[in-house]
């Protein structure tokens, strides 16, 4: 069945407002920073919907290392660094574990009902379990390490590494280790040189979406760092100036900073992004 | 030849159930590690009333010394603030999913079509969902100041200055972290729902519609029971993030004012790192652990269903 | 009942011409087959009867009313999708049962209706089953009782056949044409088939590029093919062309170097007068081309042999016309026909058996013998 035209304009015209709608709060994030502080708020009266006269100042300011305004300040460098290193370790640490289980339970039905287990377990609130990991961590001097933090990503993120590479593993057809290892191979080698090779594009999709559920996590970070190891989130939570209230100039430019890798990510892996946020149980 | 046939046959190294047991080894000890051990920790401390305050900084392990038995259970149950977080968090995930379904399903529905910019349009959608949560409740924390945009806007509308002071009211507050979730994840539903609808048989839909289905009837008797999978799978996974609901929360609100936005997450962590109760939390953690264990047994249903009907 | 008549439709997708300036009309209970390789326009055509397409230009007419603005559950067709488009969600009888309830009967004369058509169809022992786990010939006949119970006037089946194995074919081109003829709606049957056309179809309408290429009686189609493209398509194995130029009662062959072909006395009239261009394109169906030393109609013209496929019924001669390997002849000899591969033979060709086409217009010029 076909569409009158004036249907077809009103649909087009709602989804523009939709967007427009959503993409509003993105935007306002980057307007705001490269706003001057007189316009961050509409505290004289006027709201400044674009930056009248846009500036880095708010970026120069969270790389400095003494932010001006704030009093308990540093420089953003470090939480940035510090991202990236826990984020891709605790991917590492997520998808080299949850690739070797992937494989066992695709191919070899292994463990049984691990993978429900696994799911069961992102549905905890981290928050219930934490402290008796706190206080394991504490034990093990982890807190406020980067290998602390990047064990609890891993395992965390472990759910999602393991169903989304079942489901690679299982759209590679069994037959090819299987004719690998009657060609000689041993078990292992049909896995590294038959299977990983054909699941590249898998693992590739999987660790970036991996990445981006690290690279977003607060709660954790908040509670398992202190000084040296907290992340941007984190960072952002925390910069707060005595004299000004809120920094939303400084916050919003590292808020840029932090939204801007998720997304590009997030736009590469598109197409697997379904797969990835059920856990592979719609592969579309 | 022949020989050389036969003793191909036979996989080198171990056995296929060995090897797969090796393959699942680290993930399992992993998960033991991080599981067990802070399971065991957590009901042995519920079980005192120990905190880093009376006990004695980490010395968790002598927690015996203060030995509570029940006590945690009994009065944490009759903490008004410690139930009111469970009823609160059931309440936003009672709303915003069911919200965010409908936007999504409609918002599916206007992509089944083509038009001009679609890709572009649906890269932008799905956006929010990428944002980092915390820097998406910074950004709503800045939206919903009495002089923000959301006023702004509404004074527009108005015909007169809105200054509503949305964070510091308690229902307005918690209408602006909800806005803020059903902003961050509605594009999920959106994603997957349509995922969905791409995917369906347009041939069912069309032999519905020459058997003489009205188009509600088509949504009803065919659209619907063929999306019933993805719409379950959808509603289970987003209910089951929502309910841990904290980041936006935090930077919005801080579970304030008062105590008018705290979820389970922000309760248990102002209880366990602000005011340092850390049995008190404990076994606020295990009552939590047991409700959505029970939850999520039933919840997780039809996906194991799905999976053993895929794997038949 | 119903007829239909197709008015100069057109359909266009983009600026592609799915279908152009179609015109036909099927009479009441008439079992028309809508013929053609893929992409050219059949189903397309097939669904703007059914409504689920509509015309860019041009009338659907159902019994004379106008149905381009009329939706397709409204207009009394059934439709079987290529695919059977069977709910997989509901079961055997709430699959038959989805039309009926749709019209709102009552809960018993649903009952009556779908056991009804299930034991015509002989599929009562399926009825409770789901239909997802259906055999895929079962899975046929739920999707043909589904659009049979709401007795449509009009029926349409979108290559009912494709999915179903050689054998199951068989079976199921039989029944279908007993079905029809015991219940006698108008039916079109889109299909690539040309056995399946052939044998079920009171008329066929060939198409091609969106176009329109014949539509006639099946013997009509093959006997007395319009244009070089229905001659080409239908039949198998596929007809012999030589294309050459007609001169003065004689036809000089393009691929063969002795190609001199006169025509009789009592057929040059005709040819002169019909015959429009100089360059022509002879056809012969491999039946009517013989091959072997000697008997009547030797044409002088020679060719090689080089395969030879042995049907059981009758032996394929595959051949090079003078050896020329850009070339290849069919010709359908009776099975105790030995050749040798490798011989050089000469081909016999009755006069009355030749298509004459005009190879600019690729128009049927005229038919020897008739």
């Amino acid at each position: 069945m076909e569409q009158k035209l004036y249907v077809k304009v009103l649909k087009f015209f709602l989804i523009v407002f939709v967007t427009m709608l959503f993409f509003f709060p993105i935007y306002w994030i980057f307007s705001m920073a490269f706003k001057p502080f007189p316009e961050w708020t509409a505290a004289g009266g006027k709201i400044y919907w674009f930056p009248n006269n846009p500036t880095f100042n708010n970026f120069r300011a969270i790389f400095s290392r003494k932010l001006e305004m704030s009093p308990i300040a540093g420089t953003a460098i470090r939480p940035i660094l510090n991202s990236l290193t826990v984020s891709i370790i605790g991917t590492a640490i997520a998808m080299v574990v949850g690739i070797f289980a992937a494989y066992g339970i695709s191919r070899y039905k292994a463990g049984g009902n691990l993978p429900f287990m696994l799911l069961q377990l992102r549905m905890f609130p981290p928050i219930a379990i934490i402290i008796p990991i706190m206080i394991m961590w504490a034990f093990l001097r982890m807190i406020d390490t980067w290998y602390g933090l990047a064990i609890i990503y891993g395992v965390v993120t472990l759910p999602f590494s393991v169903w989304l590479m079942k489901t690679f593993f299982d759209d590679i057809p069994k037959e090819l280790d299987e004719a690998a290892i009657v060609d000689g191979c041993s078990n292992i080698g049909a896995f590294f040189k038959v299977v990983m090779p054909l699941a590249k594009g898998g693992i590739a999709s999987s660790a970036l979406f991996v990445f981006i559920l690290n690279w977003s996590d607060f709660l954790i970070a908040l509670i398992l760092t202190d000084r040296r190891w907290t992340t941007i989130p984190v960072h952002i939570s925390k910069l707060q100036s005595a004299m000004v209230g809120a920094l939303y100039g400084p916050k919003a430019a590292l808020g840029m900073i932090a939204a801007v890798p998720p997304i590009v990510f997030g736009i590469l892996i598109q197409k697997y992004l379904v797969r990835g946020f059920t856990f592979g149980a719609i592969k579309k | 030849m022949f020989k050389k046939q036969i003793t191909l046959k036979e996989p080198k190294g171990m056995d296929a159930a060995r090897f797969g047991f090796f393959m699942i080894l680290p993930a399992l000890v992993f998960l033991l590690f991080i599981i067990i051990f802070p399971l065991l920790a957590s009901i042995y401390l519920s079980l005192s009333e120990w905190s880093p305050l009376t006990g004695g900084g980490t010395r968790w392990y002598e927690a015996y010394k203060f030995w509570g038995w029940l006590s945690n259970y009994w009065n944490i149950l009759r903490d008004a603030d410690f139930l009111m977080s469970i009823v609160r968090t059931f309440i936003i995930v009672a709303v915003v999913v069911p919200v965010e379904f409908f936007i999504g399903l409609g918002l599916a529905f206007l992509f089944r079509d083509n038009f001009v910019g679609k890709k572009i349009f649906h890269s932008i959608i799905l956006m929010p969902m990428m944002i980092v949560p915390a820097v998406a409740g910074f950004v709503f924390y800045m939206l919903f100041q009495a002089q923000g945009p959301v006023n702004a806007v509404l004074s527009v509308f108005a015909f007169k200055e809105v200054s509503i002071l949305w964070l510091q009211g308690t229902w307005s507050a918690m209408i602006a972290i909800m806005i803020a979730d059903i902003w961050q994840w509605s594009p999920f539903m959106f994603l997957i729902l349509l995922s969905g609808l791409m995917a369906l048989p347009e041939d069912q839909i069309n032999a519905a519609l020459i058997l003489g289905a009205s188009k509600w009837q088509r949504f009803r008797m065919v659209l619907f029971p063929l999306m019933k999978p993805v719409i379950v799978i959808a509603l289970i996974f987003r209910g089951m993030e929502a309910v841990k609901i904290f980041d936006a929360i935090w930077l919005m609100t801080t579970g304030g004012p008062g105590t008018a936005t705290e979820s389970i997450s922000v309760y248990m962590y102002k209880h366990g790192f602000k005011h340092l109760r850390w049995s008190w939390v404990a076994a606020g953690g295990i009552i939590i652990l047991i409700i959505i264990t029970l939850i999520s047994m039933q919840a997780l249903k039809p996906i194991k269903e799905r999976e053993e009907e895929q794997a038949a | 009942m119903a007829n239909i008549v197709l008015d100069k439709l057109v359909k266009r997708f983009g600026k592609q011409v799915a279908v152009n300036e179609l015109s036909l009309e099927i009479k009441d209970r008439e079992f028309v087959a809508i013929l053609g390789p893929s992409g050219c326009g059949k189903t397309t055509t097939m669904n703007m009867i059914s409504g689920l397409l509509k015309p860019d230009a041009g009338t659907v007419r159902f019994d004379g009313s106008v149905m381009n603005n009329i939706p397709p559950g409204k207009r009394g067709v059934g439709f079987m999708f290529q695919n059977y488009a069977v709910f997989t969600y509901l079961s055997v009888y709430d699959n038959i049962a989805f039309g009926l309830r749709i019209r709102k009967m009552e809960t018993e004369q649903i009952d009556k209706e779908v056991q009804e058509v299930a034991r015509l169809l002989q599929i009562r022992h399926l009825l409770s089953m789901p239909a997802s786990n259906l055999s895929i010939n079962d899975m046929q006949k739920v999707a043909l009782a589904r659009s049979m119970v709401v007795k449509p006037q009009i029926f349409l089946l979108d290559e009912p056949l494709s999915n179903l194995d050689a054998a199951l074919r068989n079976v199921m081109r039989a029944e279908l044409k007993k079905i029809q003829q015991e219940l006698g709606q108008t039916t079109v049957y889109v299909t690539h088939d040309q056995v399946e056309a052939m044998s079920l179809a009171d008329r066929i309408a060939v198409m091609n590029f969106a176009v329109l290429q014949q539509y006639d009686a099946p013997h009509n189609i093959y006997n007395r093919p319009k244009n070089l493209f229905v001659a080409n398509f239908i039949g198998s194995p596929t007809i012999n062309f030589f294309e050459g130029r007609y001169r003065g009662g004689e036809f000089n062959l393009k691929d063969f170097s002795a190609g001199k072909m006169s025509v009789s006395k009592e057929n040059k009239k005709q040819v002169d007068d019909s015959i429009r261009g100089e360059d022509i394109v002879l056809g012969i169906r491999p039946e009517h081309l013989k091959v072997g030393s000697s008997r009547d109609g030797v044409s002088g013209l020679k060719a090689k042999i080089v395969s030879v496929e042995p049907l059981g019924s009758k032996t394929i001669v595959y051949m090079h016309p003078d050896g020329n390997p850009s070339a290849i002849l069919k010709s359908s000899m009776d099975s105790d026909f030995k050749p040798k591969i490798g011989e050089m033979t000469s081909l016999i060709i009755n006069e009355k058996n030749l298509y004459l086409f005009d190879k600019k217009s690729a128009d049927l010029v005229m038919r020897f013998g008739s």
